[in-house]
């Protein structure tokens, strides 16, 4: 479904390489998750793999497309849901225009009441849907970025670090929530975390590290080497 | 449709910028208004007399006239020097003269120096048939049958001053209020990069953020717009009745003839009044008729657009993954 395919990148203006002949593959139906230090790339994968940047080298393939061709606007709207490590919600809207917005921009039309029920299953109470992004909590503005980021129905899924600011047991219903939309409904989720909970979830865990990407199996403590290098 | 929508909840939100906006959007409609409806006001009097005018004919010496170096410009002194010979011709001769089918009517005056007559014609086009009807009655060669300029300038230059006046200003608003609109849209833009590289990066296309900046522009100066136009229609009349006091009180000095016709426009009366009388009365009624409203709208969206213009030139320059990389 996505694949990179030797992709490197260098932010424009510096020297250090982010990354250097990278080959990745996402299917749908499993969950990923990518792990690593601080610093490492993580943020700047999504930035790629949801077309918010381009890479230096190398493509980024969805369905058969290449990423760097593609209206990227219309993939960003329809195909994708991006949950922001900085979250990016307007903050003086609603939660509840926030997610409408997202709907209305992805064209599947704007809906209050699957809004509302949808920020309920996160644990937003239609009171605090109708608040403003400023009036509401850390972990509520995230549990809202989730929302806006699975509104549409996006077959891809991409979050970084989205259980950050969630306490054990909101985390623990937020990430049946990805588990769910990936292995019931069959979408591809791809999650950067810091956290130990979520890469139980996973189906793949990658761990990046000085711009190559590791696949652990089962045990954090002993990655593997990169597979699918081609070339 | 959303988008609109989008735009509206926009303007409810940040009231501060859009009240700071909306005021100087209304300062400069309502300065746009007033310009352009004395503007048009003035214009129209100045038609209304030209042709109201020009079918008005009086009997001038002509020697006077090749005496001068055969410029135009002369009207104000022809008349002056009519008015010294004025004595030639008798109340019965100037009747008989209007005994005409040419003529409508004609006014007998008397001034200072003596009788004059105005003949109002049925046609302006009917001037040389006029004079040679004249000329068979017994109008002498060294008079000449001329349309009164001198009452037009008289008239109209007071309100030409308070025409150039509104169309300096109304140059000097839009291109100013350009200006400042231009600056206001500039920052506005900063302010909202966040919210803008939000909306790009959910994949909104830089068209469609440009038109909600821009919606939200119309629907500002729309209200400044309805507002603006009843200021206006208030203001632009104490205005011009102001400028145009001022500019008959310096005309005033200037001015040594007695114009007959325009006492006669200036009031319907027979009565005779001087000419720094029938100026005190002269009156321009500013109404916003449709033309002028529909110019001023027309102004307005210009303005409007042209904020969106370099709105959308501002949303181009930046990529939403750098707008949202800046602010962490
Ligand atoms: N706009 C930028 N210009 C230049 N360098 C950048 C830019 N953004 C990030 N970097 C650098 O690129 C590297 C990778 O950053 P990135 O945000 O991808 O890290 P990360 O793995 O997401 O870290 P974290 O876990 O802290 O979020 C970092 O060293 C960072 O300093
Ligand atoms: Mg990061």
């Amino acid at each position: 479904m996505l694949a990179l395919k030797n992709i490197s990148y260098k932010y424009e203006g510096t020297t250090r390489t982010i990354f250097k002949d990278v080959n990745l593959e996402f299917s749908p139906g499993k969950v990923y998750t990518i792990v690593g230090k601080s610093g490492a790339g993580k943020s700047t994968l999504l930035a790629l793999l949801s077309g918010l940047d381009v890479a230096t080298g190398g493509e980024i393939v969805y369905n058969g497309e290449n990423l760097a061709k593609i209206n990227r606007n219309h993939y960003r709207a329809r195909q994708m849901g991006m949950v922001f490590q900085s979250l990016n919600l307007i903050p003086t809207a609603t939660a509840l225009d926030n997610i409408v917005l997202s709907m209305n921009i992805s064209g599947v039309g704007g809906n209050k009441t699957r809004a509302l029920e949808l920020l309920k299953t996160m644990g937003i109470s239609p009171e605090k849907s109708r608040r403003k992004i400023l009036k509401l909590s850390g972990g509520e503005q995230q549990r809202i970025a989730i929302a806006r980021a699975i509104a549409h129905n996006p077959p891809l899924i991409v979050a970084d670090e989205p259980t950050g600011n969630l306490d054990k047991e909101t985390e623990g219903k937020v990430l049946k929530i990805f588990e769910n939309i990936a292995h019931e409904q069959g979408k591809c989720v791809i999650i950067v975390t810091h956290s130990r909970r979520v890469t139980t979830i996973a189906d793949e865990i990658w761990h990046v590290e000085k711009g190559i990407f590791r696949r652990f199996d089962g045990n954090v403590n002993a990655p593997q080497t990169q597979k699918r290098r081609r070339k | 449709m959303y988008l609109l929508e989008h735009a509206m909840l926009n303007l409810g939100k940040n009231k501060g910028r859009n009240m700071l906006l909306l005021g100087i959007t209304f300062a400069i409609i309502t300065a746009i208004v007033v310009a352009l409806s004395i503007f048009n006001a003035t214009n129209l009097v100045i038609e209304e007399t030209r042709t109201s005018l020009q079918s008005a004919v009086r009997i001038v010496p002509q020697m006077q006239t090749l005496g001068e170096t055969g410029g135009t410009g002369g009207g104000q002194m022809i008349t002056g020097q009519a008015a010294q010979n004025q004595a030639t011709f008798t109340a019965e001769q100037f009747s008989d003269f209007a005994n005409s089918d040419f003529v409508l009517g004609w006014d007998l005056q008397d001034t200072p120096r003596g009788t004059d007559a105005v003949f109002y014609l049925v046609s302006p086009l009917l001037l040389s048939d006029f004079e040679a009807e004249l000329r068979e009655k017994g109008l002498p060669e060294n008079y000449a049958v001329r349309t009164d300029e001198a009452a037009f300038a008289s008239i109209v230059a007071p309100v030409e001053s308070l025409q150039s006046l509104a169309i300096t200003f109304l140059a000097v608003v839009v291109v100013l209020g350009g200006v400042i609109m231009a600056l206001l849209s500039v920052i506005a833009i900063r302010e909202r990069k966040y919210e803008i590289g939000v909306l790009r990066a959910m994949g909104l296309k830089k068209r469609k953020v440009a038109f909600v900046i821009w919606a939200e522009n119309v629907i500002i100066t729309g209200f400044c717009f309805v507002l603006g136009m009843a200021a206006g229609n208030f203001l632009s009349q104490p205005i011009s009745d102001n400028i145009l006091a001022g500019q008959i009180l310096s005309n005033a000095d200037g001015e040594s003839t007695a114009t007959t016709l325009a006492e006669r426009l200036a009031s319907e009366s027979a009565d005779a009044l001087s000419t720094e009388n029938f100026s005190e009365n002269l009156q321009i009624d500013i109404l916003i008729n449709a033309t002028t409203a529909l110019q001023i709208l027309a102004i307005s969206l210009l303005l409007a657009s042209l904020v969106g213009i370099i709105s959308v030139s501002q949303i181009t320059k930046s990529e939403p993954i750098k707008i949202l990389m800046e602010r962490t």
